[in-house]
């Protein structure tokens, strides 16, 4: 048994050749593995390592290097809350206080019981205008109180929110319907456009 | 799509941001019912592709992503005529704290940022233009393709743009969160697959950039610039702003306003009217107590400067710089101290350990800041405050990240020694009733 699925590996494959050179595979190709796993395990690097004929321990040096790469388990739907400084004037460091109670983990690590959900504290996401804010699911969530938290967690222990629906949804994510979606199938993932 | 929080509509000072506001201006439709992509068929068939470059150094603009380059003297170092592969690269990783100014325009017009970078590419001779695109950027990240597919399915990308023997493709690249890759040769490893730590210069990336080849980089708010002035013509856009600083430029005001937004301002603008009467202001009852002009990295003015205006050489006199244009502002319910430490635990998260004094420096700091609150410090905490952040600065590291951490050290500790004081020496916070030294 494999970690990563055999149509996984044949997508990883295709990718060096749409680069001027390989190895500019190496973060999609994890993109690829950690959408299947949840979060990246070593044998997931060292296929991917394999798949792209690379050392597995520089696979791991560059998924180690950056923070949206996972190395141990995240809920389904993870909580990153921006709490720099133009957030933090306006309350993040609050928001943070209610998620962790809400969801009921103390740390980044840690999963919430059901499985679903996991936060991390972030730095500037580039949307200070509507601080204090944060990213769930693909999606930006804006002007954040404590009770827009406990909905949103609502929302998705009643299964009403995907965790990549924001990427599905159209032009602007943030205007498109909150709903469920029928899961969808392996998708054929270009690294560009 | 939120309530827009920054500029739109027929001002005389927005160039970028006129349209913004318009209904599916995000679509090609929209956006050439507004004179979209005419600089795009001007730059191909009207002009050489000197001229092009020559009328981007007439506008006198200026890089927008924080060096402040000028843009059209950076354009000229690409050899046109060097055979094999060039780049356009495009920084969309925008990441220095209190900025949102290249997501603003990505997610109102895109097109706008796939016309710029067309021209840039055709005044270089890229065939080819790459976008950084930061990964927690989802949303805009599904528009640009979005409009790359449109503007493909138009044919201004292809083999033949518009007809043009010059084909043009832009293609796009995420980026999986790291400060540090909006740093351009930072980027540019990333782009390679690798580890995101700079590299030192020479070679520039004119000469070496991406895979080794030369490479245009620049930022999503320049080269939205660009098919204004292709339009209107260099001399019209530097008619605004100051004679070294022309043009206007997307400033992020956020924190203790209240009206937060990305606001597009003429450059010279006093930041007493960019935050009093432009974002309203600090909340009913409070007062401003010091800001940031240019990002977490620009070092800090106190309320005493608000009059300082907006352009480079101004902000250079009082010991600070535009950098980014995000304007965060602080009111005097807040902590200095406690401000500096939040982003001196950023600067040593985002370090990325290539070099000592940055890697050990911003530790060092934040450790201090650590003792500081919790009323541990004395006189010699003072001191080694001063001592790590002279020691990040002056060139002794290999990026201006090293540099940003020892700003926002030394520059509060300048105008705000007296509150360092109360928490140092006192074990005090008197936030609310502290002295501020000009
Ligand atoms: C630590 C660091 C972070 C940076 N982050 C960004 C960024 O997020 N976006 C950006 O456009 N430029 C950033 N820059 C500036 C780039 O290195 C580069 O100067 C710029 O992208 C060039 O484009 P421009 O000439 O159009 O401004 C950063 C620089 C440093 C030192
Ligand atoms: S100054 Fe810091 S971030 Fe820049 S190269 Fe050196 S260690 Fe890396
Ligand atoms: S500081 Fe939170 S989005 Fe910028």
């Amino acid at each position: 048994m494999t970690a990563l699925s055999s149509h996984v590996l044949d997508e990883i494959k295709e990718l060096p050749a749409k680069f001027p050179q390989p190895r500019s595979a190496v973060m999609p190709a994890l993109d690829l593995a950690q959408e299947e796993l949840g979060y990246l395990t070593p044998e997931a690097m060292t296929e991917v390592a394999a798949a792209l004929e690379l050392d597995p321990g520089y696979v791991e040096g560059v998924a180690t290097f950056y923070s949206l790469f996972h190395l141990t388990p995240v809920g389904k739907h993870r909580f990153y809350v921006c709490t720099n400084l133009s957030c933090m004037l306006r309350g993040a460091n609050e928001i943070v206080d209610h998620v962790k109670k809400a969801i009921g983990t103390g740390t980044p690590e840690e999963v919430s019981a059901d499985g679903l959900f996991s936060y991390e504290e972030v730095e500037c996401l580039g949307a200070c205008e509507y601080a204090p804010m944060m990213r769930l699911d693909q999606r930006y969530q804006y002007d954040l109180t404590a009770e827009k938290i406990d909905a949103l967690i609502t929302e998705r222990k009643e299964g009403k929110v995907l965790p990549r629906d924001g990427e599905v949804a159209a032009h602007r994510p943030e205007a498109a319907p909150v709903q469920a979606k029928k899961p969808r199938a392996p998708r054929k993932k270009k690294p560009d456009a | 799509m939120p309530e827009l929080r920054g500029s739109y509509g027929d001002q005389a000072q927005h160039l970028l941001t006129r349209w913004f506001g318009t209904p599916d201006l995000h679509t090609i439709d929209v956006y050439e019912s507004k004179g979209g992509y005419k600089a795009l068929g001007k730059a191909l068939f009207d002009m050489q592709p000197a001229d092009i470059t020559g009328e981007v150094k007439t506008s006198g603009l200026r890089g927008r992503g924080g060096a402040g380059f000028a843009t059209g003297t950076k354009w000229g170092f690409i050899n046109r005529d060097a055979p094999g592969p060039k780049y356009v690269v495009v920084n969309a990783d925008e990441s220095e704290p209190g900025t949102a100014k290249d997501r603003y325009i990505l997610e109102n017009s895109p097109h706008m940022v796939v016309e710029g970078i067309l021209i840039a590419a055709y005044a270089v001779g890229a065939n080819q233009a790459w976008v950084y695109i930061r990964g927690e950027y989802d949303g805009p990240h599904r528009m640009l393709i979005e409009a790359i597919e449109e503007a493909r399915a138009k044919g201004y990308i292809g083999p033949r743009p518009m007809g043009k023997e010059f084909p043009l493709d832009i293609r796009l690249y995420r980026g999986h969160g790291a400060y540090i890759c909006g740093e351009e040769t930072a980027l540019l490893e990333s782009l390679e697959g690798k580890r995101a730590q700079p590299r030192s210069r020479p070679p520039f990336p004119a000469v070496k950039g991406a895979w080794g080849r030369p490479t245009l980089l620049n930022n999503i708010e320049t080269l939205a610039t660009v098919p204004w002035i292709i339009n209107n013509g260099g001399a019209a856009y530097a008619k605004l702003g100051t004679a070294k600083n022309p043009g206007t430029r997307l400033l992020t005001v956020s924190g203790n306003v209240r009206k937060p937004g990305v606001y597009e301002v003429a450059i010279g603008a006093t930041f007493r009217h960019i935050i009093i009467d432009v974002a309203g202001g600090p909340p009913e009852g409070r007062k401003v107590k010091v800001f940031w002009p240019g990002g977490s990295s620009a070092p800090v003015l106190p309320e005493s400067m608000l009059d300082t205006p907006s352009d480079a050489e101004s902000l250079a006199a009082a010991k600070s710089m535009g950098g980014s244009g995000g304007v965060i502002v602080m009111d005097d319910s807040h902590c200095v101290v406690e401000a500096a430490h939040r982003l001196l635990q950023f600067y040593a998260k985002e370090s990325c350990g290539k070099c000592t004094p940055c890697r050990v420096g911003q530790d060092w700091a934040v450790r201090t800041y650590e003792r500081i609150l919790a009323n541990e410090g004395s006189h010699v905490e003072l001191d080694i405050l001063q001592r790590v952040s002279d020691g990040l600065q002056n060139g002794r590291c290999l990026c201006g990240l090293g540099d940003s951490g020892g700003w926002v050290i030394d520059s509060t500790l300048r105008h705000f020694r007296s509150e360092y004081e109360d928490h140092t020496l006192r074990h005090e916070c008197n936030v609310g009733t502290v002295k501020v030294s000009a």
